[in-house]
């Protein structure tokens, strides 16, 4: 064999070797060392940061996330030997801060991760709603007030009528305008419900997104059962018929089951309360309110007196059903007494008890001082009755102008609950199942736990967990953390703070044994 | 006689190609726990020679537990002076042909402990084994180390690649071996 060719040959040899090494291991530096210490909390502002790696390094990028989610990249340091030496920032805010990284080694492999820490304390959740834009909440509480009406004074009327006293034909129509209110707003209140359900402006109200999402909610079912009342009502005051009365109660029921269904009050714990509150709430209502126009109406009729006494006999019973459906609900719902103040939506009970009050003191003053002269048919006494019975109407369109109001207004119950909800995701791979729940679902301190399962619903029994979370898009490199396995068998992350919203990414690292691990990973929206 | 011109060249050409090669496989050495020899025929002895660049993190490597991947038979592990070398035995899935003998239990895990190999310091850990022709060419098999330091840190060289993956991607790569045809 001659010489070039023997050259050749190990020419030939060490490309293969090459070949055979590319993709094969690379040097990834690790970090060893950070100042200040991942997840501590310092009393001070630090003035330099320190990031210590088992090799040499330069730094690619490094960010600095502050607790209000503003991120700055960082670039003044100084590297010596296997120490980045970080000079921080001179006004640091109280709070959780993410010290992002992302360096180089020797052989060109970049790594990154982050470190959390947290001047004096934590950083505690802020307090961020997202609102739809004003004319599409005017919409929704226009559309709830026409709702309301048309249950209230049309589908109350046409029962009062059925059950109580037959009225003229000419005296249906105020009814029956009552009730087309109703049909036409239910539309409405379904459409913006929709789009506040999206946030999407005024503009999109015919598009079928926001009508799907309304449609998806629990508004739905309400205006489902509402529309099918109405029109039954409407059927009942027109079209007489043997079994008109049924109808009648039918519809009136419905109003009950229609508002039972959905808000805020309905889907309070405990459900077999609250529910059946909602609905002897709502019948009360709309039976006492019903009642006045057609009453207002047979005043002015030559039997009119029979009407009132019928009425007088019915209201305490509803009266009943409305005050203690109300207080229960009330309780449920406010918690706290001083929250009737401090919170909008005590301030709309507290709004809404001041006009039921005025009412009840109308229809005492009614019932004690006026109902007697009135049923012995003296005609100014009817006249004042008749007038006062008109006020107590106005008030009642006010308290559910004011009731509207509570669509956005959640109570305080639920605002603290809607902070504590957990964020969840689920995994399922072949290999593993994962169930992870981030609790509050929200920025601030959070708890995640993890209960795992193996890919066939058996118990998974790992060595070790770690999690790593990482926000790509706000530039957050991995923030890891080994889980603590619990008594119940769960998987339990408990000193972390996330410190801004959006969609962050878990990698779980499951340690099945000694020399066998599993890779989850998957995406999960914190709230702000 | 001196060399014509031709071979010259070909002699510095391949001299500093030969470099730059050097270059690059030299670096892998670096960070992660890996195989000398990385490809071997299947049916055949292999020497694996497992080199440790260094501890868990800056802590010194006191424990190197390599467990046998199925497939692999026959195996002796080289002592080392100042560690203590010890096997776990067990059973195979099935059983293997060893030229001609079914082997169907054998050593499944080596682990070489009480010594202390300093972040700084380098070391190479050696057994043979047997590639049964059961295994299948042109395919990685992943040998999983398990590498303890002082002070309780562990660095687990255990993931193997998902399809369509690189050891690459992964921080803790099993060192792995290409599989070549049967010879």
């Amino acid at each position: 064999m001659n010489r070039p060719f023997r050259l050749l040959l190990v020419l030939l040899g060490l490309a293969i070797a090459s070949l055979a090494m590319a993709g094969q291991a690379l040097a990834h530096a690790a970090l060893t060392k950070t100042v200040p210490a991942d997840g501590a909390i310092v009393a001070s502002t630090p003035t330099e940061f320190s990031l210590s790696f088992s090799e040499p390094v330069s730094p690619l990028v490094l960010s600095l996330i502050g607790p209000d989610g503003t991120s700055r990249s960082l670039t003044r340091f100084v590297l010596t030997d296997r120490m980045l030496s970080i000079i921080a920032p001179g006004d640091l805010a109280h709070g959780t801060h993410v010290l992002s990284w992302r360096v180089v080694s020797e052989d060109g492999h970049p790594v990154g991760g982050s470190v959390l820490f947290s001047i004096g304390s934590p950083s505690a959740a802020p307090v961020v709603t997202t609102q739809s834009e004003p004319a599409v909440r005017f919409m929704l509480w226009l559309g709830k007030l026409g709702f309301y009406l048309g249950l209230a004074f049309g589908i109350g009327g046409a029962a009062f009528m059925a059950w109580v006293t037959p009225l003229p034909a000419v005296a249906r129509a105020p009814i029956a305008g009552f009730l087309v209110l109703g049909l036409l707003s239910v539309p409405i209140a379904f459409a913006a419900q929709g789009l506040d359900a999206l946030a999407l402006p005024l503009s999109a109200a015919l598009q079928p997104a926001a009508w799907q999402a309304a449609a998806a909610s629990s508004f739905g079912r309400t205006a489902l059962i509402a529309g099918l009342a109405l029109l039954v009502a409407l059927i009942v005051l027109f079209v007489p018929s043997r079994s008109g009365r049924l109808l009648a109660a039918l519809a009136w029921l419905g109003t009950g089951a229609a508002l039972a269904v959905s808000g805020h009050a309905s889907a309070a714990e405990p459900q077999l309360l609250t529910r059946p509150a909602v609905f002897l709430h709502a019948i009360g209502m709309a039976g006492w309110a019903g009642a006045l126009l057609p009453l207002a109406l047979a005043l002015r009729q030559p039997d009119g007196a029979l009407a009132l006494q019928r009425f007088s006999r019915r209201i305490p019973l509803l009266l009943l059903f409305i005050l203690l459906s109300g207080a229960a609900l009330a309780i449920v719902q406010v918690e706290r007494p001083q929250a009737l103040l401090t919170t909008p939506y005590g301030l709309v009970l507290t709004g809404k008890l001041a006009l039921v009050a005025a009412l009840i003191g109308l229809g005492a003053f009614n019932r004690y001082r006026l109902r007697g002269a009135a049923a012995s048919g003296r005609a100014n006494t009817r006249s004042l009755l008749t007038r006062i019975i008109a006020a107590e109407i106005a008030i009642i369109v006010a308290i559910l102008a004011i009731v509207a109001l509570w669509r956005f207004t959640p109570p305080p119950r639920a605002l603290a609950a809607t902070a504590a909800q957990p964020a969840s995701v689920h995994i399922h791979t072949e290999k593993a199942m994962a169930d992870i729940s981030v609790t509050p679902g929200r920025t601030g301190p959070v708890t995640i736990t993890v209960s795992l399962l193996d890919g066939e619903f058996g118990p998974l029994a790992a060595k070790e967990l770690r999690l790593a979370l990482s926000q790509p898009e706000a530039g957050i490199e991995p923030i890891e953390r080994q889980a603590i396995k619990q008594a119940d068998g769960n998987w339990q992350v408990s000193d972390l703070t996330l410190p801004i919203a959006g969609r962050w990414t878990i990698e779980l690292e499951i340690l099945v044994s000694d020399f066998e691990m599993t890779r989850l990973k998957e995406t999960v929206e914190i709230r702000p | 006689m001196p060399a014509p011109f031709p071979q010259g060249f070909l002699t510095m050409k391949s001299l500093s190609l030969a470099a730059l090669v050097a270059a690059f496989t030299t670096a892998p050495a670096l960070a992660h726990v890996t195989l000398e020899t990385q490809q071997a025929p299947v049916g055949s002895t292999y020497k694996a020679v497992l080199r440790v660049p260094h501890g868990c993190k800056g802590a010194a490597t006191t424990k190197v537990r390599v467990r046998i991947p199925e497939g692999v038979i026959a195996v002796k592990p080289m002592p080392k002076p100042g560690w203590t070398l010890e096997t776990t035995k067990g059973k195979y899935e099935k059983a293997y042909d060893y030229y001609g003998t079914p082997t169907a239990e054998g050593v499944t895990e080596v682990s070489w402990s009480g010594g202390k190999l300093l972040d700084e310091h380098y070391d190479e850990f050696v057994l043979r084994a047997y590639l049964t022709a059961d295994l299948k060419p042109e395919t990685t098999l992943y040998v999983p180390v398990v590498q303890e330091c002082e002070g309780g840190a562990v660095e687990r060289w255990i993931e193997i690649p998902a399809a369509g993956k690189a050891a690459d991607d992964y921080k803790f790569p099993a060192p792995g071996l290409k599989l070549l045809p049967k010879k």
